[in-house]
């Protein structure tokens, strides 16, 4: 069966050069809208559209090895789509309800990126997203530390990275996992008072093929980013991080409310929240600052927030 | 590891000199100047999420940019190199020592440390084992749990960015767990302390001689538990 979402590269390219280019071109803080579209302009050097499979992750562990045992090599911003997924995951196992109407799927990236642009790979995703459902007019959905999207409180989005090794040739690849509710309109039961989708937000259809075109375009440009801000990086041959910007970072904080909330903290924050704080800011390595009641700060690199 | 093992002179070890004495160096090159003088005391970090920085050990000053470097551990300020105040010091650098003084456990831990195969984490970031390794250590425990190289052992989580980490060291059970899920450990720390099947019993040894041996060596005194 044919999928309902089909995007193609040179759709993604076409939309890439003429309606992001021309967006960010407006924006005097943006120094080489070109130059930083040029580099991240792989994403969606290849896109396959499935009309459903069990995990798109999976997908694309699979894709690389097979492509890797016929002596090949995966194209790095290759994506993988489907319009429903029967097995689909959260992290820790954490089941995700992927119905038709939602965009589901994968970014493959190689592992070009040095430390820093590593570490802060995970927050262009929910950037990425945040910055297309703005797009719309829904300038309520913000960013909740790390990546996860909100609209009032709901989650309108979610995303998972998860890095992988080859087999045959020990490459490392960041799998970048995305679920945006954009059509979907039914939730199980547990999740109907905590997710919303576009759909219902705008009370209208939302065209997911545009929807997509706009996200992958925007990932094209915040991991064009990552890659202008590592030459910048490499130019100035500064290392105090604590003192440098980051445009990444700094369009994060323009999307979240994460900043100066109350909330608990917890790796695992379903299974063990584990103690309540007040965010006070975000590092440059993309770490969270609290204070907690006791007047102490602690710095997280790693776990999940509810607001209170 | 010799399957002979003199635990006297292990032991005498420990009951002459039982302490540990951690070198703490200079972070990065910088201008120091130290907030202790030799024979203070000073403390770990404390609070429930050991949230609460331990004692202030000296200031290190690059671009303008000053960072305060706490004590990690407890004990009692051994040395302090104090020509080097208010110098500008390299990376690595000694800078002072701690005398950290070790409870039972730290001296188990540190003679395993010596015998086991130690996984290091690859990254400052937390780490929990993969959900197969998990469900197989709830079922029969992590030391009827046998590992090999190349085997998806653990999973790194940074900024919600999971990696999964493949064993490299000697095949073997896993006999000590050093990380918990939700705590950060630092690059380089170990994460596992792997055991030959075949050397399992002569570490059972060292553990029951130690637990066994400690009141005798160790004026109780002088030591925690």
């Amino acid at each position: 069966m044919a999928a309902i979402n089909r995007p193609t590269p040179a759709s993604l390219r076409h939309y890439i050069w003429q309606q992001e280019k021309r967006d960010r071109s407006r924006n005097p803080l943006f120094p080489s809208p070109e130059k930083i579209l040029r580099y991240g302009a792989f994403v969606g050097s290849e896109i396959q559209c499935h009309s459903t499979m069990d995990r798109t992750m999976d997908q694309a562990r699979h894709h690389i090895s097979e492509l890797e045992k016929a002596g090949a090599s995966v194209a790095s911003g290759t994506v993988i789509l489907a319009d429903t997924l029967s097995r689909s995951k959260g992290r820790f196992a954490r089941s995700w309800h992927a119905p038709v109407g939602g965009l589901w799927g994968c970014l493959i990236l190689a592992d070009t990126f040095l430390t820093r642009a590593r570490t802060l790979l995970p927050l262009s995703l929910g950037v990425s997203c945040c910055e297309a459902v703005r797009d719309l007019g829904v300038d309520k959905a913000s960013v909740r530390w790390v990546n996860d999207v909100l609209f009032s409180g709901q989650k309108l989005a979610g995303f998972l990275v998860e890095s992988f090794l080859s087999p045959h040739h020990g490459e490392t690849f960041h799998l970048l996992g995305f679920g945006v509710n954009i059509n979907n309109t039914c939730f199980p039961h547990d999740l109907e008072k905590t997710a919303v989708s576009l759909c219902q937000i705008l009370g209208t259809p939302v065209n997911l093929h545009d929807f997509t075109l706009s996200f992958l375009a925007k990932m094209a440009w915040n991991i064009g980013l990552l890659a202008y801000e590592e030459e910048q990086e490499l130019d100035r041959y500064c290392s105090s991080e604590e003192e440098e910007s980051h445009l990444l970072l700094d369009q994060w904080k323009s999307l979240s409310d994460t900043l100066g909330r109350r909330v608990v903290y917890g790796y695992d924050i379903q299974q063990k929240p584990q103690y309540e704080a007040r965010v006070t800011g975000i590092r440059a390595d993309g770490a969270i600052v609290m204070r907690l009641n006791d007047g102490n700060e602690i710095i997280e690199h790693s776990g999940e927030l509810h607001y209170l | 590891m010799s399957e002979e093992i003199d635990f006297d002179a292990i032991l005498g070890k420990y009951h002459s000199d039982p302490y540990d004495y951690v070198e703490i160096c200079a972070t990065h090159t910088g201008r120091v100047s130290f907030k202790i003088a030799e024979g203070d005391t000073v403390n770990s970090p404390s609070g429930e999420w050991l949230h609460i920085p331990g004692s202030p050990l000296f200031e290190i000053t690059r671009e303008r940019n000053t960072k305060l470097v706490t004590a990690k551990t407890n004990g009692t300020i051994s040395t302090v190199r104090t020509e080097l105040e208010g110098q500008f010091v390299e990376a690595g650098e000694k800078l002072l020592t701690i005398r950290h003084p070790l409870r039972k456990k730290e001296v188990i831990e540190g003679i395993l440390k010596e015998v086991l195969y130690l996984f290091p984490a690859p990254e400052r970031a937390k780490y929990f084992f993969s959900l197969d390794i998990q469900s197989r250590i709830e079922k029969k425990g992590a030391k009827a749990l046998t590992i090999k190289p190349g085997d998806e052992i653990i999973i790194m989580s940074l900024m919600k960015r999971d990696t999964p980490i493949y064993y490299t060291g000697e095949a073997g059970v896993i006999h000590s767990v050093y990380f918990s899920p939700g705590v950060s450990v630092d690059q380089g720390q170990p994460l596992i302390g792997v055991c030959a099947l075949d050397k399992l019993p002569l570490i059972q040894k060292v553990i029951t001689r130690v637990k066994a041996d400690w009141d005798k060596l160790v004026d109780p005194a002088h030591l925690e538990e």
